[in-house]
């Protein structure tokens, strides 16, 4: 772990200021480690601080131009060949230090299984005079005792003033050239505004994490699947691939012979999840992750939405509104959540997303329930899932038929940024899964446009 | 011994083996609004199975059938160290059904309970995640039972199939087995028939599978081999025997044919224009540590050059299947083992260089030659290392030599693929100080898993002076992930009925058709003066002369 940008405040930072543990080198940015490297564990190996684009690049070129990137190997001087390692672009949109910071943090836990030129953008006083503040760090680790480093580059971009509305007139010139763009946005993309989108149409890949948006996430959501028509981006959302324990456990379920006929006569889908508010009224807390769960469904099984989500009482959803607090000396009044109809050509099925009052963090799905009728007979499926494991039950006419556990720990940020990265061009299941949410959403939001066409360009 | 005779063409090598076109079932949709109603679900199409269509995009896109692995010689050192590692990971993982049971068989008195902590030791010793998931062990245990049997006793199999029909009853595993035969070749045969005796070879109408996984060696020449087929033949149809070769289930393995066939750039060069060679080393550095008397009656020849030598040239030189199934694949590769040109007692002479390790020095270590292990003969003729050059008769590697070479106490362990391309046609820089190698590219099989492409460089400076640099791709470096260990991935393929990773009769046949000449050749003459090589070293000097004649060198690894 090293140390973050350090607050550029008006951008005035020393060139080849000591950011971290080891001594510089005298005129370069080297840094002295005083520890051998150990397997596995990135070493910040290079820092140095620039505040134009021509320095920047210069500064990149400066690091690999070092003839020796010298380590300690047993107490003594040593060399491992360090050798840049990209095999992507990766830029980080932070709109708060605290979130670079986390994200670098990542990023740099995945240098030797994803190397990539990382740039982590930041906006600050927008209303100030334009400046620019680079920090600029080489991190290398050894994938084992015998093998050479592998080294990255991670460049700590805060963008004052007017400049900050123009991030990607920044990173379009730092981007490695034939080598895939993909834009970490961890918080919430402003989809609609056109700094976004320019920023986006230098991109081949967006990630995001649809969980933590505010409010409901559903606006942000239908606008994320938007996307998918008016650009050629490959989205990953981490609340769809979190999921993937979840979607292993409920398809476990039709791989036994007896129960995949039931599969195609699903007549209810109902997603219990955690929420905070004691009202649990719609807009209050997040229901991406919920939403995801009936999408994915939905999609696998060739259902239409017939009626999107609209609350239990009838009234179309309030996208953003946070419902009015309980009143005085009354007990809050649970709310019964949305629901939905999809069809199945055949078959109207009832989906319904409902709150419940829980310690688990907000928008956690706690129960995904399935009721499916057959010729006359009728099969109840029930997942629930836990830190470390997902339990399934079913139940046909009413007898217990199976109780299973697998055991499937949560997956932290590192594993989910790594499969993001891995999956490279689109995922058909995971577009139409995000397609399904929108539609499911309904028409209530606008569809984002980018301001030019995005090129194809490289995809690994 | 016997005249060998290749062969090339005899039709009941391959009982089985030439896939056939499905017949049309008879109540197979035949017009399109058959075909419609079929695909509305208005009418259940005949002859397809019904799919989890949840499935797709998941991990496995198919998950293994509830099924018992019934492990023949599980009380033995390759369940110990290979087979029940493997499961363990792929419980760990999730790989396997819930409804698993592993029926250990063996002659040693255990009961499930001993037999639970004695595989427990081994996991612990050899899995490849260490320490043990205590969770997982937990669960992975509680579906292991041991069945007492003697391979020879016909009453044994009575009980078995009593208690594999109580395991499916008790376990819901659904009649569906593997039987994998994890003992001495000797006793596959038995334990062959008598499971076809007691019927536990039928596959019951829907009632579930039956394989056998049957482990290397596979038979010792061609003779017994086609024997040994005969003798599964008799109770196991081909489309249920799955023969392992270990190598096939390596990452790099299966990564060269992505290599090939993923890439564009490469296979328009693959071919006698553009390649001079290609060597393929399988190099161990430890001697026969407590296999004497197994390796006695093996050598370098049986144990690697016909199973995993010639099946990794038949990667290297194959064409493309048409699907990456198992029997295109598979087809491909036995066309060119019967392409490689028979060779005459001559040919032998001349492209064929046996060895034997004496003392020497491995890893800072004395060692002794192979004449002072334990259970070999003082005076034993086996070989421990093989060099041979092979040539293929086809349009693609016509005139291009193949050398092949393996042994046992050489510098180092390694196993490579080194496809050498021709010099260029013109030089360009005759004044450059030093001519550039060739391009090479390497494949690097273990360790360091990953592939090299070596070619010209100018070196920085006024003149013009060209060196050779490399470009490496590391699997180590690129994924950072754990490979799975060949035997799960070979495990697993076996569970979900996939056998494009195991070898066939008619490969395995063919393969000691080309082996059986060397051995029948060497048998009529004495060796050479055994020992011939030092330990430590990359062989005879025999070896080094087989390419300097034809003016090559081996790569030095």
């Amino acid at each position: 772990m090293v140390d973050g940008p350090s607050t550029a405040g008006n951008g005035a930072g020393n060139v080849g200021e000591i950011l971290a543990v080891g001594t510089r080198a005298p005129g370069s940015g080297r840094v002295q480690i005083d520890v051998p490297a150990k397997p596995g564990e990135p070493t910040l190996r290079w820092r140095s601080r620039v505040h134009t684009i021509p320095e920047i690049e210069q500064e990149l070129a400066r690091i690999w131009a070092e003839p020796n990137l010298e380590t300690m190997i047993e107490g003594e001087p040593g060399r491992h060949v360090a050798a840049r390692t990209s095999v992507m672009n990766l830029v980080v949109v932070a709109r708060r230090p605290e979130v670079g910071e986390r994200s670098a943090a990542t990023i740099q836990l995945l240098t030797g299984r994803h190397p990539s030129r990382t740039m982590i953008v930041s906006a600050a006083d927008p209303d100030g005079p334009s400046w620019l503040d680079a920090q600029i760090q080489a991190h290398c680790v050894l994938p084992r005792d015998d093998a050479p480093e592998i080294c990255a580059e991670l460049i700590y971009l805060t963008v004052g003033g007017e400049s900050g509305r123009h991030l990607d007139a920044i990173v379009a010139p730092l981007l490695i050239h034939d080598l895939p763009v993909t834009i970490w946005w961890p918080e919430e993309p402003p989809f609609g505004k056109s700094q976004a989108m320019d920023l986006l149409s230098t991109a081949d890949r967006l990630v995001v994490d649809g969980s933590g948006w505010s409010e409901d996430g559903l606006r942000r959501l239908r606008q994320l699947a938007g996307l998918l028509d008016t650009t050629m981006l490959s989205i990953r959302d981490f609340a769809l691939v979190r999921q993937s324990r979840w979607r292993e456990a409920i398809a476990s379920i039709f791989d036994m012979p007896e129960f995949l006929p039931y599969l195609p006569s699903i007549r209810r889908i109902a997603v219990t999840y955690a929420t905070h508010d004691d009202s649990g009224s719609p807009g209050s807390t997040n229901v991406v992750k919920p939403v995801y769960h009936v999408a994915w469904l939905a999609s696998r099984l060739g259902m239409r939405v017939h009626k999107p989500l609209a609350t239990n009482d009838g009234a179309r959803r309030p996208a953003t509104r946070r419902a009015s607090p309980p009143a005085r000396g009354g007990s809050p009044h649970m709310s019964r959540g949305l629901s939905a109809t999809l069809g199945n050509g055949r078959l109207d099925v009832s989906v319904v997303v409902r709150p419940v009052l829980s310690d688990m963090p907000s928008g956690t799905t706690l129960r995904v329930e399935l009721l499916s009728e057959r010729r006359g007979s009728e099969l109840r499926a029930d997942v629930t899932a836990e830190q470390e494991s997902v339990h399934v039950r079913v139940w046909v006419d009413g007898v217990e038929e199976l109780d299973r556990g697998f055991s499937a720990p949560r997956r932290n940020d590192v594993d989910l940024l790594a499969e993001a990265i891995e999956s490279g061009s689109r995922d058909p299941i995971s577009d139409e899964t995000l397609r399904m949410a929108a539609d499911l959403v309904g028409p209530d939001a606008e569809r984002p446009k980018l301001a030019q066409p995005v090129s194809m360009g490289a995809s690994a | 011994m016997t005249a060998p005779t290749r062969p090339r063409t005899r039709p009941d090598a391959q009982p089985d083996a030439v896939p056939q076109p499905a017949p049309r079932p008879k109540d197979a949709p035949r017009t399109m609004k058959d075909v419609r109603l079929a695909r509305e679900g208005r009418k259940k199409q005949a002859g397809r199975t019904l799919e989890n269509p949840l499935r797709e995009g998941l991990r496995l896109e198919r998950v293994p059938d509830p099924c018992v692995l019934v492990l023949f010689g599980a009380t033995g050192d390759l369940a110990h160290r290979k087979v029940v590692p493997a499961l363990y990971q792929l419980w760990r993982t999730n790989l396997l059904p819930h409804e698993f049971v592993l029926l250990g068989i063996g002659r040693r008195p255990f009961d499930d309970a001993s037999f639970r902590t004695e595989l427990r030791g081994a996991a612990e010793k050899y899995s490849r995640v260490l320490p043990l998931d205590e969770s997982a062990w937990r669960t992975f245990s509680e579906r292991i039972d041991y069945q007492r049997l003697d391979f020879d006793d016909a009453k044994g199999y009575d009980a078995l199939a009593g208690r594999l029909d109580d395991l499916d009853h008790e376990r819901g595993t659904r009649g569906n087995r593997l039987y994998y035969l994890a003992t001495q070749p000797s006793a596959f045969s038995e334990i062959v028939a008598q499971l076809g005796r007691v019927g536990l070879d039928h596959e019951v109408h829907g009632g579930g599978w039956r394989r056998v996984v049957i482990e290397k060696p596979f038979g010792h020449d061609l003779e017994s081999a086609h024997r040994l087929n005969k003798e599964v033949g008799r109770v196991f149809r081909e489309s249920q025997v799955y023969r392992i070769d270990h190598y096939l289930g390596k990452e790099t393995v299966r990564n060269l044919l992505v290599f090939r066939f993923a890439n564009g750039i490469f296979e328009p060069i693959w071919n006698r224009r553009h390649i001079d060679h290609v060597q393929i080393t399988v190099a161990e550095s430890i001697g026969v540590e407590n296999r004497g008397a197994f390796y006695e009656e093996t050598g370098a020849s049986r144990d690697f050059l016909q199973n995993h030598l010639l099946q990794l040239m038949s990667l290297v030189a194959m064409e493309p299947p048409a699907t990456f199934a198992a029997d295109p694949l598979r087809d491909e590769k036995l066309k060119v083992l019967r392409a490689i040109a028979e060779k005459s007692r001559s040919d032998i002479a001349q492209d064929v260089v046996r060895g034997q390790y004496g003392s020497g020095w491995v890893a800072a270590e004395s060692v002794r030659g192979y004449r002072e292990e334990a259970a070999v003969d003082a005076g034993s003729e086996t070989e421990t290392f093989i060099a041979a050059k092979l040539m293929i008769d086809d349009w693609r590697w016509s005139g291009i030599p193949f050398y092949l070479r393996t042994g046992k106490r050489l510098p180092k362990r390694a196993t490579e693929i080194a496809i050498q391309f021709k010099e260029v046609p013109h030089k360009l820089f005759r004044e450059s100080a030093t001519d550039p190698d060739p391009n090479l590219l390497a494949i690097r099989i273990q360790p360091d898993e990953g592939i090299m492409l070596r070619f010209g460089a100018k070196i920085p400076g006024l003149g013009i002076d060209v060196r050779s640099v490399t470009m490496d791709f590391t699997y180590g470096s690129a994924f950072a992930v754990d490979s799975p260990d060949a035997y799960e991935t070979l495990i697993l393929d076996a569970l979900l009925g996939d056998a494009s990773l195991f070898t066939r009769a008619d490969e395995v046949e063919q393969a000691w058709g080309i082996v059986d000449p060397i051995i029948d050749a060497w048998a009529d003459s004495p060796p050479p003066d055994f020992p011939n090589y030092e330990s430590g070293t990359w062989g005879p000097d025999a070896a080094d002369q087989l390419l300097a004649r034809d003016g090559r060198r081996w790569r030095r690894i």
